[in-house]
């Protein structure tokens, strides 16, 4: 098994072998947070299939400049399952999403360990950051919905969710 | 939304959730085109959703998930047809009542075609759980050999490497999930600072929570190991890693990982 960019030079001269690399070490992930999103099986997976496919037919719309693999999967999966959720025409295409993280979840060691102490950091913020966050990020509410939906003016909405991500941020990166 | 020269880091959270109004997001695209320092920024706030979406339970792919993302992409013939539900009734209309018993007696057919293919399946299966048993037995008759090889007080342990390389810490762990029974022989670690000691862990294939394997700490040479710490059974790993702990060990793994690998797919 090769890493992620070699894979990815390969998927660029169409060697079906090394997309199928990629989708087996990706896809559970992907197909992860789409379910978290969507709740529904079903739709988790064709929303899985097409990212994966789409990276397929234009392996072009990913580049190491854009960031590793990994998290711009996370990022695409989240995005689509949204646009999928809301019914709506993708809000951004792939090849403009740009990922930047120092944090290494290259292997699967390392995403099981980062995924427990997100999973941490996150629980520790103040609950109403964590509820503005999830209803924002997983939910796909817009800061005027989440403002209707709480009874709190739009700015302390969007406060609230630029906090959460900068706490995490500087959490992860001490 | 923007100050005299860049978009507000409230604003760009939101653009990055995909949370702002069209209007609001075409505006912001505009500037994000010409400006280099907040799109650095935008970047940053999408590696920090990166980080929300990975926190997210794993599930395992819904069956045959995989074969049709091959089939898409023409990859693999065997897999062309895995996955696909087995056709056990066809839909008949006719204004004859006559083709009735005709349909009923075809649908039996292809059902009993159907049963028939199941029963093959199902032989397969067992004969493969047969060899896989087997195979487990063999594996553990092997692991008892190394058990006893390693923890022999007269055995002698010798490290080889290229002159004047310094030694790569590595280490080797042989599991048995259905068990719950591990051994971890670990070489050329650096020694444990006073208070501290090296923690093995277990990476759980469904995405729970690493598992603590046991604490050690390696001799002057570098060398440590574990062998059948208290685990659970059954859980099935995806990958193991070592870190550096309290002495007294701890319930989430601290970075950095020192050590690292995955399960291979065809492994247990």
């Amino acid at each position: 098994m090769g890493d992620d960019k070699s894979l990815m030079e390969r998927v660029r001269v169409r060697e079906q072998q090394a997309m199928a690399e990629i989708f087996d070490r990706y896809a559970g992930l992907v197909y992860s947070v789409a379910l978290r999103v969507l709740k529904d099986s079903g739709h988790a997976e064709d929303v899985t299939q097409e990212i994966f496919f789409q990276l397929w037919r234009n392996p072009d719309s990913f580049s190491s400049a854009r960031g590793a693999l990994a998290t711009w999967l996370l990022v695409v999966a989240r995005n689509r399952a949204i646009d999928h959720l809301r019914q709506r025409k993708p809000g951004e295409p792939v090849d403009e999403v740009v990922v930047a993280s120092a944090t290494n979840v290259h292997s699967e060691t390392e995403r099981g360990i980062m995924m427990q102490r997100v999973r941490g950091i996150i629980g520790d913020l103040p609950q109403e950051q964590q509820r503005s966050l999830q209803m924002a990020f997983f939910d796909g509410l817009s800061h005027s919905e989440i403002a209707e939906k709480i009874g709190q003016p739009l700015g302390t909405v969007k406060t609230r969710i630029r906090s959460a991500l900068t706490s995490l941020r500087k959490r992860l990166e001490q | 939304m923007t100050d005299a020269q860049h978009i507000a880091q409230d604003d760009l959270a939101l653009y990055a959730l995909q949370a702002l109004s069209q209007d609001e997001s075409a505006a912001m695209r505009e500037h994000l085109s010409e400006c280099d320092v907040c799109q650095a920024e935008l970047a940053r706030f999408r590696g920090d959703l990166a980080m929300v979406a990975l926190s997210v339970d794993r599930h395992p792919l819904p069956s045959g998930a995989r074969e049709r993302f091959a089939q898409r992409i023409g990859f693999g013939s065997q897999a062309t047809k895995l996955g696909e539900p087995v056709p056990i009734y066809r839909e008949f209309r006719s204004s004859r009542a006559g083709w009735v018993g005709w349909a009923v007696a075809a649908a039996l057919l292809i059902v009993a075609a159907g049963l028939g293919f199941e029963v093959r399946s199902l032989r397969a299966r067992l004969l493969d759980k047969d060899g896989r048993i087997a195979s487990l037995e063999a594996s553990e008759s092997r692991a008892k050999q190394v058990d006893e090889l390693l923890t022999a007080p007269t055995a002698q342990r010798i490290v080889l490497t290229a002159p004047k390389t310094p030694p790569t810490p590595s280490g080797r762990v042989v599991y048995l999930a259905s068990r719950g029974e591990l051994m971890l022989q670990a070489n050329n670690l650096a020694g444990a600072p006073v208070g501290k000691a090296y923690e093995l862990w277990v990476i759980p294939a469904d995405g729970s929570a690493p598992i603590p394997a046991g604490l050690f700490r390696p001799d002057a040479a570098g060398n440590g190991s574990l062998v059948l710490p208290p685990i659970p059974q059954g859980i099935k790993a995806k990958a193991f890693g070592v870190t550096l702990e309290d002495a007294a060990g701890s319930k989430t793994p601290t970075e950095p990982i020192l050590l690292a690998g995955s399960v291979p797919e065809n492994g247990e």
